[in-house]
């Protein structure tokens, strides 16, 4: 019968076609052990694929690993997580400080002075030795003295929807130089000119405008057009010279002026705009020279340099509309967002952009012309591998070098004699956050009774596995910004049931607290997806059963948590966690104005000590001043313990432990050392030295 | 027939128009709002989001957006939000990835069930019809993540050899039949894996529809009038089991677009469900909605093309 037979030759076939496939592949040992090519490559694993491989428009995790391994910023954090030139050789910032003169002051012991008069008399306190130590302090950074001659200039702006034309005709205006910023200079300079000098500048007097708009609007326009004081910090770059892009192109000041004015540029949409906003002007003053001028006082403005540079040659306005005519679309609305730049990039970093293919794989060259020399590894291969136990088994099978390590396993593969491995804290915590609007919390007695009803090292042995770390505070752990001398709150139930009593809740027949007869009752919230949330919930939940709290929970779905309950403030208490940055910039997430709706501040963390200190952290260009402002800010977040904070994560690595650091020493010999990781955790500082080895190396103990 | 034909290219039409509706409402109005304009990133200043729902027509009325997102969709020009690169070219690019896997796939369904179900159905409730049954069973219960789990550690540490990708990484430049060899290595566990529930179902379904048939008078006239049994079970017998499988050939087009998320994850394919999936997660719009539209239109030319192919394969139906 032919068509049992076929029935039955026609699987068969297939199978067996199928089958005999694998005779043809390499094993996994043809393709580690026997190819020395392997060697010189290095092959890490990731999760994601990247987005768009440009670093003004990406924000994912995946495309910044590439990035900042073409691109290159001005600057880059060293071991210490101290700025360090890359780009950029060397960098000076000092500060412009500018003030209107205010001829209707009066200016204590000479009265109303003329703008000349002032100028001699800042001078003459300069040198004068009688100052207190403050002003003494000021005065002494201030290296030259102008007086800018009044000016008129016209501006449309609009008001209530109405365009209103504006002429102002601007008195003089002293304008000072200082040597390093300083952020009380007005503050002190008032001990010279009287308190109200600045404080009484009448702005609306010289402004005037096409429509009647009212005294009041007036007045808020004239704080805009005209300010009494002013900051302009400056940063100056010096760049790197004989640095070239990929394709060759030197690199110069322009491409920083460029960079800059792409991430400005609205039609690019760069989600890097609110960084840059502050900036006042970059001016080129040479090809190897970059000024960059500031609105007003931001500290973070320096660390926002160490984003990748863009090659001004290939995306400016001309390469853009030759772009769009040969790919046939308007040059009037096609931008770098759309540019195959994103697909294709070229910057100054140690590796060369090779191949991309979506979903699969990134490989990346070295570059030989890099300005730092070349990296050991000949090719950086980013595997796009989106399953963890995929990822583990090609880990282990020598087709990729690294693995992030889960942290039930790390026990396990800590130890393995067959890899090296590096741990260190992330720079982000988990927290339960009480919303301080309601009356139920805002005794703080209650919130931290809270807090030391629950047993965090519990949860961090048994939830976390023991990778995890208490966190007493909103700065990144391994920061100095961190205050190390503030003690994590204790557990201890009975403390917690003092300090409720003190707050005036006490326990009814049943058991539960009590306060004017109405019973201690809230609801505790997270999002789902997050198991180990959903497991401090249970145990936050049974903590606060023990001492007497009906806590009711709900998990909820990401963006209806987000949008019905935090960003509408509908909730009682939350857990959720942060990612942080480096910078201790603390203004979105702690100061009182950002409490409305759709802002960070949800749980309403209100203080006024704390306000000034987050502005001041921001203002603060002096890196141990900065360090005490934060050691404070610290302090008053944890006594009023708005959120529990509960852990920091700890990560683990693995790598092959073939691969070592190859230097050469000061006699030319090629050395090679074991990967120590800095003292922030970060093992892959000096990647740019690795290479892998044919054999596990011996070191001797010392290293 | 043309009659037929033309009535149901216009009810497919209309039927097209309201899925397009319902889908680009249903994504519109569920939760959640595309990455770009999340408000928990606190790098996202209200302008920048606002900008970006400008951008992608997100602040005007949903009727507007809906004629944008077609108009954009048939001429061509919509792009991916995550990206920004042409949607259609995207799904190409996967549809190439994800074709071998379905083909494959599908030929396993469909020449291992007919054999296996055949089989029971003649020896039924024998011990090769029980094997065959627990098995089928086990396999439609065993969750595909697990039985790929397994799969994957067991070919792993036993044989050494990469299973994962489309292809070996870094084969580097092999001739071309190793190259060849090596894919179709490749698609062997995750188109295994992909029919495993499909041989199952098949299979059972071969099994009941031939039982079925061989209840019928005209096989007892065709075994009493002295057949030999194999021409009574696959010529009387099977050609008119086939008839309702016919229907379900066109039924296998939507799979084309469909591609499987876990599979596609677990073994690294860079396929078409992975994609879905991850727009989804983004609230990628221009890219959901475009598959969606797809698979409709696949869905409904599958049916189209069921019912053309049951007309022409029995005679007695007339539509």
């Amino acid at each position: 019968m032919t068509i049992k037979r076929l029935l039955l030759i026609i699987p068969s076939v297939l199978v067996l076609f199928l089958l005999q496939s694998y005779f043809w592949v390499p094993t996994y040992e043809d393709q580690t052990k026997g190819n020395p090519q392997r060697l010189v490559q290095f092959i890490t694993a990731s999760i994601g694929d990247a987005s768009l491989l440009n670093p003004i428009l990406s924000a994912d995790s995946a495309s910044s690993q590439i990035e900042s391994l073409v691109f290159e910023g001005l600057i880059d954090r060293d071991e210490n997580l101290r700025f360090r030139g890359r780009l950029a050789k060397s960098w000076e910032i000092y500060e412009e400080a500018y003030f209107y003169v205010n001829d209707e002051a009066k200016i204590p012991g000479s009265g109303r002075i003329m703008p000349g008069e002032i100028l001699s008399l800042l001078q003459a306190r300069k040198s004068s030795a009688h100052n207190p130590a403050n002003l003494q302090a000021s005065l002494e950074l201030i290296k030259e003295i102008n007086i800018l001659p009044p000016h008129k200039f016209k501006t449309i702006v609009s008001i209530g929807g109405r365009e209103i034309k504006a002429t102002v005709s601007a008195p003089p205006r002293i304008k000072l130089v200082l040597q390093r910023v300083d952020q009380d200079l007005f503050k002190n300079l008032k001990l010279i000119l009287g308190k109200d000098y600045f404080s009484s500048f009448p702005g609306w007097k010289y402004v005037s405008t096409d429509l009647d708009i009212g005294r009041a609007h007036l007045k808020d326009l004239a704080r805009k057009l005209l300010p009494a004081t002013e900051h302009n910090p400056v940063i100056v770059f010096h760049l790197r010279p004989g640095v070239v892009f990929h394709d060759g192109h030197p690199f110069t000041a322009k491409d920083v002026k460029f960079t800059y004015e792409a991430i400005m540029d609205p039609k690019n949409l760069s989600p890097r705009i609110s960084d840059y906003e502050p900036v006042k002007q970059v001016v080129i003053t040479d090809p190897l020279t970059v000024k960059v001028i500031y609105k007003r006082l931001y500290s973070p403005a320096l660390g926002t340099w160490s984003m990748g540079i863009l090659p001004e040659h290939l995306l400016n306005k001309q390469a853009l509309t030759k772009e769009a005519i040969r790919r046939g679309m308007d040059p009037e609305t096609f931008s770098i967002r759309q540019s195959e730049f994103n697909r294709h990039p070229i910057g100054c970093g140690p590796f060369v952009f090779k191949e991309w293919k979506s979903d699969r794989y990134i490989i990346l060259d070295r570059f030989e012309g890099y300005w730092e020399g070349p990296p050991n590894y000949k090719q950086y291969v980013f595997r796009i591998i989106p399953d963890l136990l995929t990822q583990e088994m090609e880990f282990y099978a020598g087709t990729v070098d690294s693995y992030s390590v889960q942290p039930h396993q790390v026990a396990r593969l800590k130890n393995d004699p067959r890899f090296q491995s590096f741990s260190g804290l992330s720079f982000g915590y988990t927290y339960i956050g009480y919303n301080m609007r309601r009356d139920l919390f805002k005794d703080r007695r209650v919130r931290l009774a809270l807090g030391m009803a629950i047993n965090v090292d519990e949860i961090i042995r048994y939830v976390l596995y023991g990778q995890g770390e208490r966190i007493t505070g909103p700065f990144v752990k391994q920061t100095d910004y961190y205050n190390h001398g503030i003690k994590p709150v204790p557990y201890d139930p009975d403390g917690a049931l003092r300090l409720l009593e003190e707050a005036g809740w006490k326990r009814n027949k049943q058991g539960w607290l009590e306060k004017d007869g109405k019973k201690f009752q809230f609801t505790l919230i997270t999002n789902s997806g997050n198991d180990l949330r959903k497991a401090i919930l249970a145990i936050a939940q049974d903590a606060w059963k023990r001492i007497g709290i009906d806590v009711r929970t709900d998990v909820l779905e990401w963006s209806v948590f987000i949008q019905e309950r935090i960003d509408k403030h509908d909730f009682d208490a939350v857990i959720l966690g942060w990612q942080m940055g480096i910078e201790p910039d603390l203004y979105q997430i702690w100061h009182s104005s950002q409490t409305h709706s759709y802002q960070l501040n949800f749980v309403g963390f209100k203080n006024k000590q704390a306000d000034d200190l987050i502005i001041k952290i921001r203002q603060e260009y002096d890196h141990d001043k900065q360090v005490e402002y934060c050691h404070k800010l610290h302090q008053i977040i944890a006594r009023e313990q708005p959120y529990t904070f509960l852990y920091v994560n700890k990560w683990t690595a693995v790598l092959d432990k073939r691969i070592v650091i190859k230097d050469v020493d000061k006699n030319g010999q090629v050395v090679y050392r074991k990967i120590t990781p800095t003292k922030t955790g970060d093992y892959t500082f000096y990647f740019n030295k690795w290479i892998k080895l044919p054999r596990v190396p011996n070191f001797s103990p010392g290293g | 027939m043309l009659s037929f034909i033309g009535r149901s290219i216009v009810q497919k039409t209309v039927t097209l128009f309201f899925v397009s509706i319902v889908s680009f409402l249903i994504i519109h109005l569920a939760p959640g709002k595309p990455s770009q304009v999340n408000p928990l990133n606190p790098k996202f200043t209200p302008e920048l989001v606002e900008r970006f729902r400008k951008a992608f027509h997100l602040d005007e009325p949903l009727y507007d957006q809906y004629l944008y997102f077609y108009r954009d969709l048939f001429t061509g020009k919509i792009v991916s939000w995550k990206d920004n690169r042409p949607v259609l070219q995207k799904i190409w690019e996967r549809f190439l990835n994800s074709l071998p896997l379905f083909i494959v796939g599908t030929l396993l369904t469909w020449t291992l069930s007919f054999p296996l179900g055949i089989r029971s159905a003649i020896y039924r409730g024998g011990v090769y019809d029980r094997t065959v049954t627990f098995f089928s069973y086990l396999l439609i219960s065993i969750p595909g993540f697990f039985f790929a789990y397994v799969l994957i550690i067991f070919v792993v540490t036993r044989f050494h050899v990469p299973v994962i990708g489309m292809e070996t990484f870094g084969l580097g430049d092999a001739s071309w039949p190793p190259m060849v060899m090596d894919r179709v290595w490749h698609l062997l566990l995750p188109s295994v894996l992909g029919a495993t529930g499909g041989i199952a179902v098949l299979s059972r379904y071969v099994r009941s529809q031939m039982l079925e048939v061989e209840r019928q008078e005209y096989i007892r006239t065709a075994v009493a009038k002295g057949l030999h049994p194999d021409q009574v079970h696959y010529k009387h017998a099977l050609r008119n089991a086939l008839l309702p499988f016919v229907t379900m050939f066109g039924l296998i087009l939507p799979g084309l677009i469909g591609g499987s998320v876990i599979i596609e994850s677990i073994f690294s394919w860079p396929g078409m469900g992975r994609m879905a999936y991850e727009a989804i997660l983004a609230r990628d719009y221009p890219v959901i909605l475009t598959v969606n539209f797809v698979s409709a239109v696949l869905v409904l030319a599958g049916t189209f093309i069921s019912d053309i192919l049951y007309m022409v394969a029995d005679p007695r139906i007339r539509l």
